[in-house]
């Protein structure tokens, strides 16, 4: 039985989503609860899966029974079966959060909305359990498909940036198949595990270099990567209330995490001396990208945007963490992509919440309303604390980390980069609280915050409060599960 | 240089393949119509399928179907079965792209008259 629980996993979404036109063929209103109770099993299934794993060590599922390096094989490793215990439990939130938003909006796209919201998780999963590079871009390609059908769905605006993002994600797709093209060229496997016994002895060879490369212009391109993020702040800004929170909580974080297996699991675990220009360049983009993104999270005023630009900032701070190519790096890269997800989800259910509750979208809405609801105000204040890196929330802990992998390695750039990044989001945040907890004379009165706005976004910051008061445990757990890689 | 150059001489697949995708990403960057811009997205995709069938095409080599069971013959007298595998998957995704950014086009047209990016970007305002 828990042999069988990766593939689980990934099934029952998976299933569910087909299945959904037929199960709501009569009423629509089945869809949302079926979907509840799809994600619910489904986050059910990865925390026994996470405790088997805990306890009994890694699985490695072949699929019908063929061996890799022939066959296909998924592994539920630690890091996998955390990152995907929190894809869940973030879909499910999301999914819970958005009970109140009024479902006119779907126009009878109901069925069609829930069904590619479950293929999209499912789609997630799935990138994080496979382990093979091809497998890996189709499950991406599900993720992607299934994102921008979701961005597109109020319409008017957002159909313009949902066709800029496919544009943008199927060149990435195309960029990252091309390299693993050169990658099966150079090695004649695809398999990682397979993969890692035999490209130490071809670091020099064109072929893994360029094939390196052209992976990491796709995964960039899905990462929102600095240069390289155009798509990111329209999709996510345009994309439903409903379907944000979730698709800023995991989108670039995926991406992100299969770069770092590529980084350490595949060119990173030999004996061989490590790629050291390739670790340079990442940390190098990192560092910009986490800078430049801040500097343009000061320069908007839509909240959604400068959550958004926050997010490609944070992209850019993993990035520093991993670049620095060693043991303490990838732990504190793999840690604050987590702490990552659940503040970008928060940050995006707070928007949500700020729109249905007060119709506050930009800076200066918010500065004419009151926020009388002490969770909601609560909660954002845990989250503003957990993105600028204050202690006790996940967030500073991840930061923590980081900044301990860069002073090992005495890359005093890096760490400059940190502190201009942690000072600039401390002052876009300033910006948005200021304006949010000054009382403002003439406010509308607003209907109570419904118990779902409650639940979800009081879970999120306890999410992130239990982030770091237990952060020792999960680094001492991801320590171990990456013993042996790095420097 | 010159070893270089008849390096690429001989691997005219390869040429091809530089010639397709810059060719197509070009056209996705260059043109203002939605349409075109699929359709330079469309190049490139094919492109890179078409790199993958080139790498398994071998001189000499059948099918990869056993022609007989007591002397199946060495490896070399079969082409290379999985890049043709990876590239009917790969189309599978092409065609789902394009799928979906068909549906997005026309859904854009219907909403804006037109599919001049500009023109599109002008009503938006």
């Amino acid at each position: 039985m828990t042999y069988h629980l990766p593939a689980l996993v990934f099934l029952v979404p998976f299933v569910t989503a087909i299945g959904l036109p037929l199960i709501a063929l009569r009423d629509e209103r089945r869809c949302r609860p079926v979907a509840l109770a799809a994600l619910s099993v489904m986050a059910a299934l990865s925390l026994m899966s996470l405790g088997s794993v805990l306890n009994q060590g890694e699985i490695r599922y072949a699929f019908s029974g063929w061996a890799p390096p022939v066959g296909i094989e998924w592994v539920a490793d630690e890091i996998a079966s955390i990152m995907v215990v929190a894809a869940s439990l973030l879909a499910l939130v999301s999914l819970l959060y958005s009970s109140p938003f009024p479902t006119q909006t779907l126009q009878g796209r109901s069925v069609p909305y829930y069904s590619i919201l479950l293929l999209l998780v499912s789609g997630l999963s799935g990138v994080i359990y496979a382990g093979d590079l091809f497998n890996i871009f189709v499950f991406l390609e599900i993720v992607a498909l299934s994102a921008y059908s979701l961005v597109a769905v109020p319409g008017g605006r957002a159909l313009v940036s949902a066709f800029r993002y496919l544009i943008m994600g199927a060149l990435g797709a195309s960029f990252y198949l091309l390299g693993v093209a050169y990658f099966y060229s150079a090695t004649g496997t695809l398999n990682i595990a397979d993969l890692a016994q035999r490209t130490p002895g071809l670091l020099e060879s064109k072929a893994v270099i360029g094939g390196l490369l052209f992976m990491f212009i796709g995964l960039g391109i899905k990462m929102a990567l600095m240069p390289l993020h155009a798509w990111l702040p329209d999709a996510y800004t345009d994309a439903p209330d409903t379907a944000s929170p979730i698709l800023a909580a995991l989108l670039t974080k995926v991406a992100l995490l299969v770069w770092v297996r590529i980084l350490f699991w595949v060119i990173g675990s030999g004996d061989s001396e490590q790629p050291v220009v390739v670790f340079s360049l990442v940390w190098v983009l990192g560092a910009l990208a986490s800078v430049s993104g801040v500097i343009l999270a000061l320069s908007h005023t839509d909240l959604k945007r400068i959550f958004a630009y926050g997010g490609i900032a944070h992209v850019g701070l993993v990035l520093i963490g991993v670049g620095q190519g060693s043991h303490t790096g990838l732990t504190a890269g793999l840690f604050y992509i987590i702490n990552d997800a659940v503040m970008q989800c928060a940050l995006f259910l707070l928007a949500g919440v700020l729109v249905h509750q007060y119709k506050a979208r930009t800076l200066d809405d918010l500065k004419s309303v009151n926020i009388r609801s002490s969770w909601v105000g609560g909660a954002f204040v845990v989250v503003a604390l957990s993105m600028i890196g204050l202690p006790p929330t996940g967030g500073f802990f991840g930061k923590w980390y980081i900044v301990l992998s860069a002073v090992e390695n005495r890359n005093y750039f890096a760490l400059v980069a940190i502190i201009v990044t942690t000072l600039l989001t401390l002052a876009y945040f300033a910006r948005v609280l200021e304006r949010m907890f000054r009382s403002a004379p003439k406010s509308p009165q607003v209907p109570d915050t419904p118990l779902s706005f409650r639940a979800s976004v009081a879970a999120l910051a306890a999410a992130i409060m239990g982030l770091g008061l237990w952060s020792d445990h999960i680094v001492s757990v991801l320590l171990e599960a990456t013993r042996g890689l790095g420097r | 240089m010159v070893e270089l150059i008849e390096a690429w001489l001989y691997r005219p697949n390869f040429i091809a393949f530089v010639i397709l995708f810059l060719w197509g990403l070009y056209i996705t960057v260059v043109h203002h119509n939605l349409v075109k811009k699929l359709i330079g997205l469309y190049l490139v995709q094919t492109s890179v399928i078409f790199f993958l069938v080139t790498t398994s095409a071998k001189s000499g080599a059948t099918v990869p179907v056993l022609t007989s069971v007591t002397n199946p013959g060495g490896a070399e007298m079969y082409v290379n079965p999985l890049p043709h595998v990876l590239t009917l998957t790969a189309i599978v995704v092409q065609v789902a792209t394009l799928g979906v950014s068909l549906a997005l086009v026309s859904a854009i047209y219907r909403k804006f008259g037109s599919l001049h990016e500009a023109e599109i970007l002008n009503r938006l305002e």
